[in-house]
């Protein structure tokens, strides 16, 4: 039996995240939407607005928690009382599984809330093998790391990106949420071949894709989430799928969010290249229902 | 490279991004594609990096920015409140917790009474957004209640709600600012405001008199009803029989507004 099944993993379909601009939209209207992931921190709170519309949203949708700030890479302890509110957060939403990124956030107290590269070391793998197990052990739900884009690569690296993080998963036995915007956008600043690591990526540990919009500034790509898709990251896209078969999808909009009915119009594509790619095969009949 | 050169790689990268060019980007960045100098990588982190925080802080300073003249000279007294106190949390939420004693402290807005009332004010509304939900009260005690049971009975004021003094109406301001109008002078005159989450969830504030405001701070603060009414008597210079008489007046007002949130005999 395959991680996924052993898992239990579901094929959500296609999704969006759950912004700010759309809250009132989505609450009061409900439109057809297939799935919503959430930014897991903007929903620790013990009280206010947020935690109310959790509430409504997933009392509507199917939910899943995407983290920025766990920081699994970092060198500083990792933080109980964060594991506890994720922990309450994928339980109140029943989260199919919840993620965050192959990264460091900070140092010696320090956030920087960013996703810092780790070296990619034999030393620093049983570093993150270890931390995913203590997570998975905390949280009680399948959990999944993200390749994160990267603006710099570490001297005393030993081991690629893919290699790294298909190791990981195999040995902390967790799952992997494969970015192939991000792969694309570190491909490019780093000048390695996207293609290979999407091929490099162990098929049954995918439970989820982002796809998402990018910003060219010249003399690197950043990963802003405020675009439309680009094609060469579709093309990525059509790789993963046609590899790993049906795999939740989300788009990625987190600047300069469009209007409700582009972000839909964006996912909609996605479910087009996603039908597409697998020939038929798609485990979801294509209409985004509620969950009733 | 072992736990302890992990952690010092990564002491190197968070201090170079918080701090200016270093001479070590060299010895631990790849120079590789698209020739860029390590130096230069780094700097994509730096600048997302003060980019990022000086946005959060503004964002949760709109009357604090109004105060000090606009947005350079905030960004400006940003600058220096994150090279003080940089994020230490994951909680974004608490990145500006201590602009209000920064700029209590500070050598140009201290003696600003409108930037330091200002901040308080915008701290306020942090705090309520997501302090922890509350049951509604029960209406029904007020009436049902013997009148001696009052005296010694403990209130508790609702999580999300703050009391902010203030030398002026910026209370107002910040409503203009929210609402993107036109933000004209504050009233100057010493105003006592109470900020709270509503039941909708929606962030209220209102200017209250001087006794009840006391009398909020005293019941905040853990005194029985009873001496509560005293001591905010004596500090309004009142008879405390005549005081009472507002009291219930202002209990029906505040269990309307839901800032009672839990009574204990």
């Amino acid at each position: 039996m395959g991680w996924r099944q052993q898992h239990a993993i579901p094929d959500l379909g296609v999704g969006v995240g759950f912004r700010t601009p759309h809250v009132t939209h989505v609450l009061s209207q409900r439109p057809p939407m297939d799935w919503f992931e959430i930014i897991s921190e903007n929903y620790f709170a013990e009280g206010g607005i947020q935690r109310a519309n959790l509430e409504r949203l997933a009392g509507a949708y199917k939910v899943v928690p995407h983290g920025v700030s766990l920081s699994i890479g970092g060198s500083d302890p990792l933080d109980h009382a964060y594991l506890a509110r994720l922990r309450d957060l994928v339980r109140r939403v029943d989260a199919p599984w919840c993620s965050d990124h192959l990264c460091f956030t900070g140092w010696g107290g320090v956030d920087v809330h960013d996703l810092l590269p780790m070296p990619m070391t034999r030393e620093s793998l049983a570093h993150v093998v270890e931390r995913v197990k203590r997570v998975q052990g905390a949280i009680e739900r399948p959990f999944a790391l993200e390749n994160a884009s990267s603006y710099l690569e570490w001297r005393g690296s030993t081991m690629t990106e893919h290699e790294f993080l298909a190791e990981v998963a195999e040995r902390a036995d967790c799952g992997i949420l494969l970015d192939v915007n991000n792969v694309f956008v570190s491909a490019y600043n780093h000048g390695f071949d996207a293609r290979a690591y999407v091929d490099a990526m162990p098929a049954d540990r995918v439970v989820q894709i982002h796809v998402a919009g990018h910003t060219d500034k010249g003399a690197y790509l950043l990963d802003t989430h405020s675009a439309p898709v680009r094609g060469e990251v579709w093309d990525l896209y059509r790789r993963a799928l046609r590899r790993i078969g049906p795999t939740s999808t989300l788009v990625e909009w987190d600047e300069d969010i469009p209007a409700w009915d582009v972000l839909v119009s964006e996912a909609r594509r996605t479910r087009e290249v996603r039908d597409e790619s697998l020939g038929g095969v798609s485990t979801k009949d294509g209409r985004w229902a509620t969950v009733s | 490279m072992g736990d302890g050169e992990l952690a010092q790689l990564q002491r190197f990268v968070v201090e170079a991004i918080r701090g200016g060019p270093s001479t070590e980007e060299a010895l631990h960045v790849r120079e590789s594609a698209r020739g860029m100098t390590p130096a230069s990588r780094v700097e994509v982190y730096r600048e997302q990096f003060r980019l990022r925080h000086l946005k959060n802080v503004a964002d949760d300073y709109p009357t604090l920015a109004w105060a000090v003249g606009g947005a350079d000279a905030f960004s400006a007294l940003a600058d220096e409140y994150l090279a003080a106190h940089p994020p230490c949390t994951w909680d974004l939420q608490r990145l500006g917790a201590e602009m209000p004693r920064f700029v209590s402290t500070h050598a140009r807005w201290a003696k600003d009474p409108s930037a330091r009332d200002a901040a308080c004010l915008d701290w306020a509304f942090m705090e309520i957004f997501d302090a922890p939900d509350a049951p509604p009260f029960d209406m029904s005690l007020l009436a049902s209640t013997p009148e001696d049971r009052w005296t010694s009975a403990r209130i508790d004021l609702l999580p999300a709600l703050r009391l902010v003094a203030m030398k002026s109406s910026l209370h107002e301001v910040r409503d203009a600012l929210k609402q993107g109008a036109p933000a004209g002078r504050p009233t100057a005159a010493e105003t006592r405001v109470v900020v709270w989450r509503d039941p909708a969830c929606f962030p209220r504030s209102i200017a209250v008199q001087p006794g009840a405001f006391d009398l909020l701070v005293r019941l905040r603060d853990g005194d029985p009803l009873g001496p509560a009414c005293e001591g905010a008597a004596r500090a309004m210079g009142e008879d405390v029989s005549r005081f009472g008489e507002h009291v219930g007046t202002w209990f029906q007002e505040w269990t309307v507004r839901g800032w009672i949130a839990r009574v204990r005999f």
